[in-house]
Formats: C-alpha cells, structure tokens, sequence
C-alpha cells in the first residue's frame, strides 16, 4: 500500500503542481524549449498525467492515454511524490528500474537543471493547497 | 591459455635486455588479470626494496590486460598500469581504455614488466610475438598526438593494421608531478603522474600490433552471454544517455543532487554551469563519437573549435571531469576554452583532474594575496579567467613560466606558498580529489580516504554504485538503498565495494560505465567462459579482497600511514547553499568501523592475522616495524 490512498487525491494534488510549474516561467520556457511530449504513468494508485510542451504554453491533460507522447515515463505514485522534493537518486531509480522510460532519455535527462527549482516549490505548494500531511521530507 | 596470451614480457631499461615468461595458470587463478597482476608482480619485482625513487630506475613499471581484454563484449576493453607515483610518494594504478590492451593481446603478451632506466629515449616495438626496443630520439619533444600519427604511419603498408601506441609527451619527459600516459590520443592512464615515471626511465613509447586471438574455453556460454545481455544493454536508459551525450551528461544529473564542486569546491550551485552542459557542448565542440575495442557504447567524444582564440583540431573531446575541472572548479564558462586545455593536455599528455584543481587552488590563493602578479609572470588569476587557465596549461606542459610551479601539483605549491594555504587543497595522500563531492555521498569520503592511490573516484566502484550508475542486485551489501548524506553503514559498503570492484573493474577488467547493465554473477560467467575456471562470485569477491589489500600494502610499504586516511578540511566544509549544504560526512565514525572492518592498526597498516588469512604472509615483514 502506498503513501497516496485514492487516485482522485494524487491525480488532482500532483496535476495542479504541473499547472503550477507550468505557469512559472522561469521553468515553463525551458520546458517549451524542449518542445516534447511527456506521458506520465502512475501505479498505486494509478493516474496519468500527459504534459505537452510542443505548443507556445505548457499543456497539462490528465488521464490522456490517447494522444501520442514522445517519451513514456512509468513509476510509483511514492517514487513521483519524494521525486518531486528532489529525494529521488535518478540514476539509481531507472539503474534499479524504480522509474522506466521510453523513447529519447538523454531529452528528458537535459530537463533535469531546468526543474531544479520545482523541488522547493513542491512543499511550500503542499502546504498552501492543504496537502501537509504529504509534505514528509 | 584460455583467455590470456600466456606470456609477460620483461624489459630491462638499463642493459637494454628483453626476456618472455611464459604465464604460469595457478598464478592466474589467483590474481585473475588487470590491477591482480600488476600488484603482484610489482611487489615480487621490488624484492624488499621499499627505499625507492619514484623517478629513479629502482622503481618498475607493470602493465597488464585482463582475461577479458580483447574480447567482442561491451565494456571489456580495459586493462591497468601501476607504479610508484612521483606526484603522491604511494601506489598508484590506472585503469585504461581504448584499443592498446587487445591489440597487445592479440601480440601475445598479457604484460609488460619494465625495470631500469635508459640513457637515451628509447621506444618498445611490440608485433606478431617480437618485441624490441628502438631509439627514440627523433620523437622526443613530440607530442602525444604527433607521436601516435607519426608511429602508426610508419607501421602501414603490407595490408595489415596500425599499430596502436601508448605514448607520454612533453610533460612526462619535463617530469610534470601529474603526467599521463595516452593511448590512442585520448585514452588516458591519467592520475598519479605515471608519465613522469616514463620520462625518467626514457621511455618515450610502446608500439603495439598483433592479430593471434586468444582461446576461449567454452564460446557457447560466451555467446549466449552475450545475447543476455545485448537486451540489458537496449534497454538501458544509462547506456542510451552516455552513448547519446557521453559522460558530459553527468553536468546535468550530478547537479540535481549537489555532486559537481565550483569554485574551488566551496559552492554546488553556480548560473554559469548551463553553459558547460551537453546541449552546448554538442553545439560548440561535438564533431564525432568514438569508442574502445569491442565497445558498442562509444560513450567518447570527438571534439573540435574551427576558430577565435581557442581554436583547435578534431580530436578526442573532454569528458566530464575535464568539463567541471577546467569549468565549474575554476568559474569558467568558456566550453570552448575547456575544450583548448582537454586538448593541450593530451598532447602534452598531463592529467586534467590535478591540472584543473591545481589552478583552482591558484586562483583562490590569487584571490587571498597569497600569489600576486608578480608571482604568475603577469598572468591575471581572477575566478573564471579562461584566458588564463589555457595559458596556464600551455605553460605547464612545458614547464615554463608559472607553470613550473603548477607542475608540482597544489600540495606541493601550498608547501611553497606557506601554511595558510593549505585550506585551499583538496588532496587526498597528494592526489587532488575528482569532481563528486564527498558532502552529498559520504561513502565518496571514505572512498578517497581509504583509497591506495589518494582521492579517486575510480578505483573502487563506489561512486558509480552509491551514484545510481552500477547495481549489483546479486550482492547482498549492495543492493539495498543508501541514502547519500549519512554516514551510518558506509564502512562496510566501502569494504565490499572495494573487494568486488578489485574483481570487477580492477582484474577482469571492467569498465565503470560501460558495463553499467552487467550483474555481478554475468560478470563472473563472463570471466569462466572465457577462462574456463570455475570462479564463484563469493571466491572472486575474496580473491578481490586479497588484491585490495595487497594495493592497500603497497602504500603502506611507500610510508602511508593512518594519519593519511583523511579528507582535507576543504571537502569536510558544511556548504551554505545547494542540495547538500550543511551536510559533512562523519569521518570519525566510518574511519572507525572501517578500520575495525578491515583489521587496521592504529598506523592503518593491515593485522598479520589478516595478511595471513589472505595468503599473503610474505607482505608482513614489508609493512610492519
């Protein structure tokens, strides 16, 4: 049993923060400079979350199974969570196949400096959306 | 003899003399190839001698591939060289890459043991099972590059290969402290300043051509190896990223968790690092890919600048460490001017690591009055000068100018520069440490402490199995998960990794990144295949173990003592900002257990008891009083 109880709580908590950081420039520009497609897929609970970033704004469609993505990334509900505080080994996660990716990875690895600032916005928006009880790090 | 040529060649420098010994299997057995070899062979060859100069022809030069060196099988194409290091005092081995190795191999010899020195610069030819040593005085004062070209052009015609050549340059024949041996113009025997052992011995070159392959004992295990792990290997996102970026694409995942040192380590976070990452690199410098012997990964970079000031041909391209040495470490962000230093450097042949770090240190004491214009000849040392690093390295190689004094390495300039100085280096037994940082994996710590050759990331796969990039499920001890920034449980992660490791990228020899995707019992398979002994991982992990501490006696035997096992106060300094600050590993507490693991004495010399548990009573009497 995972930390999150029930997909409505993750899917919503988790997609409001991408619309969050796709609303913050200073990360969003990056990300659309990138111009990919990312389909997010969660187990326990499961939830997708498809973030695309090939128009002139970042795009955040849950449970988007449909539309092709350049790049699928599959792991645990746990593992996005503490990923998220900047807690995940990333190496070690897809080294150990805690996270799997397919399609072009270096793409995805190259976005890694451009989020960086996502890790301190993730708590302080647990705790304004009255998500505290997951902010664990 | 499955596996290996079965004959180690012996030079004798001073009378010229060269004999074959042919490679006795027991022998083989039990110190498996690689770093096992060159150990052994160096401590029988010192015959109790332990007075030696690293510069003097009292001190020998081994080199040795591994069983699985010439193999068609990724991430097998390296092999290891190691002698007495005039930049530490101690033991230093490196393990190398490229295509020298196998085709050394394929000459018939799993070695060479050199002793003695020469009057005069000589070169060895090796080819077809002949070796001999020519003069070489009309290559002394090339380059690396120069020399690679000029030797393997002379070496085609007949319709076979060129020969591969593992070369110094100008650093090691002016005796730089931190001087490399090249392979190929960008295969490095790198750290410790083995160059300058050549250079003192006259030895300019080895030459080496062959086309015999050596047996294998059960090529059906091989081959269904192989397609095992032809699937790990696809769907491997770590090999896709350094195949796709090389290990450039470390300055993109090393930053997330703090690991990459700025400024003379005393920042993990700095804006001008972008401009040093692998999107600008494809774009400033990539011109081609490149690989080892038998290496589908080809994780290397080809790299060239066509024009401006830091113009230079296609060439072999810096690798990550050069990119944050020569970049983040010294506040420049000039890609283009870390390529122009990766290439002076392998053509003088000098060590990019304790180069970098040695200016690093330069410009920090610049910056606190210790060094003054005057000082560096006119040369402005502000942080981020790029200008000046090129120059500096120019300077170096040919031990001119201010370079003189770099060319010492920075514990020995901080000794000239006065004691206040010293919280500025980042040497560990005199190696300046590599570019991952201690205080966000505390297991680096003791890693560089521990380590017979001072701060490496590189003789033990700790950095790359607490970094995320090598997991051994098959190991008990390291395949539970490890929390970087605590100190707990460290010791004995260490102790196994360096036991293993001894085996796995030490003996047999795999390489660190390319063999990413093997496990440790697919790693022992590779080697009974091709052998056709009967290892099991427990019997290799012990025959590591004996290997380690068979290196971890040699520096002890050179004067290294407990008091050595230590971390500069630099890379023990809590770090105000970034994933790691205030982190600082408990050197206290891992030093402890792992001295209680390893059976150290308080002078950090191994028990008798242990030693001859190991089988290696005759090491006794070198290291105790």
């Amino acid at each position: 049993m995972g930390l999150f109880k029930d997909a409505e709580t993750f899917d919503t908590m988790l997609g409001g923060f991408f619309l969050r950081v796709a609303e913050t420039p200073e990360v969003a520009d990056k990300l659309l400079d990138s111009k990919l497609t990312i389909r997010f897929i969660y187990s326990d609970p499961e939830v997708v979350l498809f973030i695309d970033c090939s128009g002139d704004r970042v795009e955040v469609r849950s449970g988007d199974t449909d539309t092709k993505a350049e790049v699928e990334m599959t792991m645990s509900a746990d593992i996005a969570h503490k990923f998220w505080f900047g807690k995940v080994n990333l190496t070690a996660a897809l080294t150990r196949g805690q996270m799997k990716a397919k399609g072009p990875v270096p793409k995805i690895l190259k976005l890694l400096p451009a989020i960086k600032p996502t890790y301190t916005m993730y708590p302080a928006y647990l705790e304004e959306k009255g998500y505290g009880e997951y902010n664990i790090y | 003899m499955n596996g290996y040529a079965g004959t180690i060649l012996r030079v004798d420098l001073t009378n010229g003399k060269l004999k074959e010994d042919k490679l006795d299997p027991s022998f083989a057995r039990q110190y498996i190839g690689g770093v096992g070899f060159v150990v052994r062979m160096y401590l029988d060859e010192l015959a109790g001698k332990t007075d030696i100069d690293p510069l003097g022809p009292d001190n020998p030069f081994v080199l040795m591939t591994g069983p699985l060196t010439g193999q068609k099988l990724d991430g097998a194409a390296r092999w290891v060289c190691g002698s007495r290091s005039p930049l530490t005092g101690v033991w230093a081995d490196c393990n190398v890459g490229g295509f020298f190795g196998a085709y050394l191999k394929f000459a018939g010899y799993d070695g060479i043991v050199i002793t003695g020195a020469s009057r005069t610069p000589v070169l060895l030819r090796i080819e077809e099972g002949t070796a001999r040593l020519e003069d070489a005085s009309r290559y002394w004062g090339m380059d690396t590059y120069e020399t690679s070209d000029a030797l393997a052009e002379e070496s085609r015609g007949g319709g076979r290969g060129k020969d591969r050549v593992f070369t110094i340059g100008p650093a090691g024949e002016n005796l730089v402290r931190f001087a490399s041996i090249v392979n190929d113009k960008g295969h490095l025997a790198g750290r410790a300043g083995l160059g300058a052992v050549w250079g003192a011995k006259k030895l300019k070159a080895i030459t080496a051509f062959g086309s015999g392959k050596p047996d294998i004992a059960h090529p059906e295990r091989l081959s269904a190896l192989k397609g095992e792990l032809k699937e790990a290997y696809e769907s491997s996102i770590y090999i896709d990223a350094i195949h796709s970026f090389g290990t450039a694409t470390y300055m993109d995942v090393g930053v997330i968790g703090g690991d990459i040192p700025m400024k003379n380590w005393k920042l993990s976070e700095w804006e001008g690092f972008d401009d040093l990452g692998p999107l600008v690199y494809e774009e400033k410098l990539l011109a081609g890919r490149k690989t080892c012997y038998g290496c589908s990964v080809a994780c290397k970079r080809e790299a060239e600048v066509l024009q401006g000031p830091y113009a230079f041909p296609k060439g072999p391209g810096p690798e990550y460490e050069t990119l944050a040495s020569f970049g983040t470490l010294c506040l420049n962000r000039d890609i283009e001017a870390v390529g122009k230093a990766n290439d002076l450097c392998n053509r003088y042949g000098m060590d990019t690591i304790s180069l970098g770090a040695t200016v690093a240190f330069s410009m920090e004491c610049f910056e606190a009055g210790f060094l003054s214009l005057e000082d560096t000849g006119g040369i402005d040392l502000s942080w981020g000068n790029a200008d000046a690093l090129v120059k500096l390295v120019d300077q170096t190689g040919k031990r001119e100018g201010f370079g003189r004094r770099l060319a010492e390495g920075s514990l020995r300039l901080s000794g000239e520069l006065g004691e206040e100085t010293r919280q500025f280096l980042t040497t560990v037994k005199g190696l300046e440490a590599p570019m991952h940082d201690p205080r966000c994996y505390h297991s680096f710590a003791l890693a560089y402490a521990t380590s017979s050759r001072g701060a490496c990331h590189t003789q033990s796969p700790v950095f790359p199995v607490e970094s995320g990039g090598l997991y051994f499920p098959d190991i008990p001890g390291l395949a539970g998960e490890s929390e970087g920034m605590d100190s707990h449980g460290k010791a004995a992660l260490v102790a196994l990794c360096q036991d293993f490791g001894a085996f796995f990228t030490g003996s047999a020899v795999f390489c660190n990144l390319g063999a990413s995707p093997v496990t440790a019992l697919q790693a022992v398979e590779a080697v009974n295949a091709v052998t056709g002994f009967d290892y099991t991982l427990d019997e290799v992990i012990q025959l590591g173990r004996r290997i380690w501490y068979l290196q971890r006696s040699l520096s002890c035997v050179f004067g290294a003592s407990g008091a050595d096992d230590a971390l500069p106060a630099r890379l023990l300094s809590p770090l105000e900002e970034g994933p790691s600050a205030g982190s600082v590993p408990d050197m206290e507490l891992m030093l402890k257990e792992y001295y209680t693991l390893r059976d150290f004495d308080p002078q950090g010399r191994p028990s008798p008891e242990v030693l001859k548990e190991l089988g290696l009573s005759d090491v006794i009497s070198l290291i105790q009083p």
